[in-house]
């Protein structure tokens, strides 16, 4: 029988219904101005979706690894799980904290499950990362307020379907983005999304070309080792360049294949296949600028939301981009990242900067060892 | 003990390949590839071969073969550049070229073979290559080959094509369009007319894989350029004789430049033996029979016509399919699978393409019409089609 880990935060989502942006730290708020529990439910929808989808097929049954009571036992006891395929391995106390989340990963983690499913929002999602330290694939059930991390399934039932591919072989491991609001701010007006980490998730592979698949299907890992040839290359080829690396797992992938020592969730800076400044903030790198009359960016867009500016890289700002040129920046990315982003965004906090995008409409995307493909931009 | 075990890998990788269904399982065929053949001891109504015309099995095609051994003996000797290069060779790439209104034409081991060969030269450093998201494995081998910066655009899509060409207009040296003429696993044709028109604004070369729209499309099969009347924009036009003209190689055709510059840089066509006697007098004799019997096209758009309609109005959804490739959607890789199995118990052969071939929710069975066919057989295939399709809840 497979494991899998299954934690369910049940206070994720009170904040939104009444008007709070989050959950972090307001909880007791949040259940005073009357919030409903809407993990539970979503994460009892989950798991009798999932009875549903396997009750005819012998491989597809899961031993559950889970937290006691309204953090997952009780979630699936409601579903109608057996008993017998329940192991409860963390018992929460009354009331439930980020640190039981975190040590029902681990304790999941402990006894053998291949796989996180977690019920919650972009909060809970960051404290099962720390936790899972990029030791087993999660997946989130989205019950949460904010849902800009890249792991999360776009609903209960579409969870439910995911894992089943996954149990029958037929999802890929990628890396996403863990992204958070810092909710303080946003309650006062500002939008300030941060990159927080990055975990291992499911993918759905994504044919490169069609013909025979068989031979062509290549690995998220090949093309990552392709991607890096390509922008080895380019670093070779211009050597009087600066290239501002932004953050994310693409690049950071890209950047140690190449042998360059690059922070996972900062810009940084390349000269001739050599890093020369890390992890730069927007002084740092107009300081850089003044001495590199010809530079490039190179971005991933965030999977699915597909932002490439503004999120998760604000220290590239509008003063910034206007130095190295629109037209020099450049993006990556897998082509399995891109299959699941329909669209390319710029949030700048400059609309004459995003307008200079947007009229573009289309941006080469590097999917490959010198190779590229259209995609569309838009507000 | 060794340092290391040399092949244990290999166990893996394949175990791997079993446990997620992607192993390849073959049957066998007990005799000739024909309408109605013998795979794995079962007489069953070919609907998979990609011999459209039935010529594997034409009188004429088969007395050329015989014959050619009796006067050429069983293999050439050589490479074509030393001395495997055979008169038989030479009046089979005068025939080619005179059936595709061309200049000239060369000869290569397989379709796979020209792709493979042909493409790393026609482009590198500086240029860039702009081809189909959907084009054939071999389209993609070659193109890898290269040093040029590739663009892939949206499947059949001249308005992504000519954002790309406009993107690369203002660096590239030279600019290569590939698309294949017909896409093997929907049946769709290329817009090889309007692609021709956007690239040539551009000054583009323009590279046609016809594998399936040789012997199927156009005046005579003479493929997707003749249906589109567009020969002299095509620059360089891949076939197969593999395919409806009944034998196995491919070649290349378009003017005498490209002949003499593709029999000089590609590789794959230098360094290997020439194809036997017996090959290149067959497909010589395929090309007189699609000359001069005309009736084999027609009964295949004959066939292909009644069989589309039949399964239409028995409620099948088969896809956007123009040509005789005729897929029969059927949503999950589990249903096209036992679908398949069914088929195969009622005596007909046409294999399910699932994921990951396609996209998961678009498994289907992949139905190629044959010339070969009489109405009665095409009838019995269809009557199976209808009784599995309630059988297994397809059909209301």
């Amino acid at each position: 029988m497979r494991r899998v880990g299954f934690v369910v935060n049940p206070i994720a989502g009170m904040g939104g219904r009444v008007g709070l942006k989050g959950t972090d730290g307001v909880a007791n708020e949040a259940q005073a101005a009357g919030a409903e529990p809407i993990a539970g439910p979503r994460a009892q929808l989950f798991a009798r979706t999932f009875l549903e989808l396997s009750k005819h097929d012998e491989s597809l049954r899961v031993r559950w690894q889970t937290c006691g009571r309204a953090m997952g036992a009780a979630p699936l006891r409601g579903a109608g799980v057996s008993e017998e395929t329940i192991e409860v391995v963390h018992t929460p106390g009354e009331r439930t904290t980020a640190d039981d989340t975190r040590r029902g990963v681990d304790a999941c983690i402990g006894r053998g499950a291949e796989l996180l499913l977690f019920c919650g929002g972009d909060g809970t999602a960051r404290d099962v990362a720390e936790a899972a330290k990029d030791r087993i694939p999660i997946l989130g059930i989205p019950a949460g307020v904010k849902m800009h991390s890249g792991l999360f399934a776009v609903s209960p039932s579409v969870a439910a379907h995911l894992l089943v591919s996954y149990l029958r072989g037929q999802l890929r491991i990628g890396a996403a983005e863990i992204l958070d609001l810092d909710e303080e701010a946003y309650r006062k007006g500002e939008w300030r999304v941060r990159l927080f980490a990055t975990a291992k998730t499911l993918v759905e592979p994504n044919l490169v070309a069609g013909g025979k698949v068989m031979i062509d299907e290549v690995s998220e890992e090949a093309i990552r080792g392709e991607l890096a040839v390509h922008f080895s290359e380019l670093f070779e080829n211009e050597p009087d360049t600066l290239f501002l690396l932004g953050p994310g797992s693409t690049l950071n992938s890209i950047a140690t294949a190449i042998g360059i020592d690059k922070t996972l969730l900062g810009v940084d800076a390349v000269v001739g296949s050599k890093a020369v400044a890390k992890d730069l903030n927007e002084k740092g790198i107009l300081d850089l600028l003044d001495h590199h009359p010809k530079a490039k960016l190179v971005v991933s867009p965030i999977g699915a939301q597909g932002f490439i500016l503004g999120r998760g890289n604000l220290q590239v700002s509008p003063a910034v981009l206007r130095r190295i040129g629109t037209k020099n920046v450049i993006v990556v990315a897998t082509p399995a990242k891109l299959a699941m982003t329909p669209i390319l965004r710029v949030d700048t906090d400059d609309p004459a900067l995003d307008d200079e995008f947007h009229k573009r409409e289309y941006l080469f995307v590097v999917i490959g060892y010198r190779t590229s493909k259209l995609h569309p931009i838009q507000r | 003990m060794s340092k290391r075990d040399p092949t244990s890998w290999m166990r893996a990788e394949y175990e791997a390949l079993v446990a997620q269904s992607l192993d390849w399982k073959l049957r066998v065929l007990q005799g000739p590839s024909a309408p109605r053949s013998v795979v794995d001891g079962k007489n069953v109504i070919m609907l998979c071969s990609n011999n459209y015309l039935n010529l594997s099995n034409h009188p004429k095609v088969k007395r050329a073969a015989r014959e050619a051994i009796k006067t050429h003996g069983a293999g050439s000797g050589s490479v074509r550049p030393i001395a495997g290069n055979m008169d038989l060779h030479e009046e089979l790439e005068r025939r080619i070229a005179r059936f595709k209104h061309r200049d000239a034409a060369l000869f290569f081991m397989s379709g796979f073979a020209g792709n493979a060969g042909l493409i790393p030269q026609l482009a590198g450093e500086g240029d860039a290559i702009l081809t189909d998201e959907l084009n054939h494995g071999s389209i993609i081998d070659g193109v890898r080959l290269t040093k040029a910066q590739r663009v892939i655009y949206r499947h059949c899509d001249v308005t992504d094509l000519e954002r790309a060409l406009k993107e690369v207009d203002s660096w590239a040296k030279k600019i290569l369009v590939i698309t294949d003429g017909v896409f093997s696993m929907d049946g769709d044709i290329a817009p090889v007319g309007d692609i021709a028109r956007v690239g040539e604004e551009f000054g583009a070369m323009i590279y046609v894989d016809d594998a399936h729209g040789e012997g199927v499309l156009g005046d005579g099969g003479r493929g997707v350029a003749s249906h589109f009347h567009v020969e002299e924009k095509i620059q360089i036009e891949l076939g197969t004789f593999s395919k409806a003209l009944g034998v196995v190689g491919g070649y290349v055709a378009g003017s005498n430049e490209l002949r003499n510059y593709a029999l000089n840089k590609s590789r794959t066509w230098l360094l290997s033996g020439s194809h036997p006697p017996a090959v290149a007098a067959a497909c010589t004799a395929a090309i007189d029979v699609l000359e001069t019997e005309p009736r084999h096209v027609k009964k295949l758009w004959s066939n292909t016509k009644y069989f589309k309609k039949r399964l239409v109005s028995m409620g099948f959804d088969i896809g956007r399919s123009e040509t005789p490739i005729t897929p029969v959607m059927l949503g999950d890789s589990a249903t096209a699978k036992r679908f398949s199995e069914r088929l195969f118990d009622e005596g007909v052969f046409a294999l399910p393409i699932v994921f990951p071939m396609v996209a998961k929710d678009r498994a289907r069975i992949r139905n190629i019409v044959n010339a070969g066919l009489r109405r009665e057989d095409l009838d019995e295939a269809l009557a199976a089609y209808e009784k599995i399709g309630k059988e297994l809840k397809v059909l209301a």
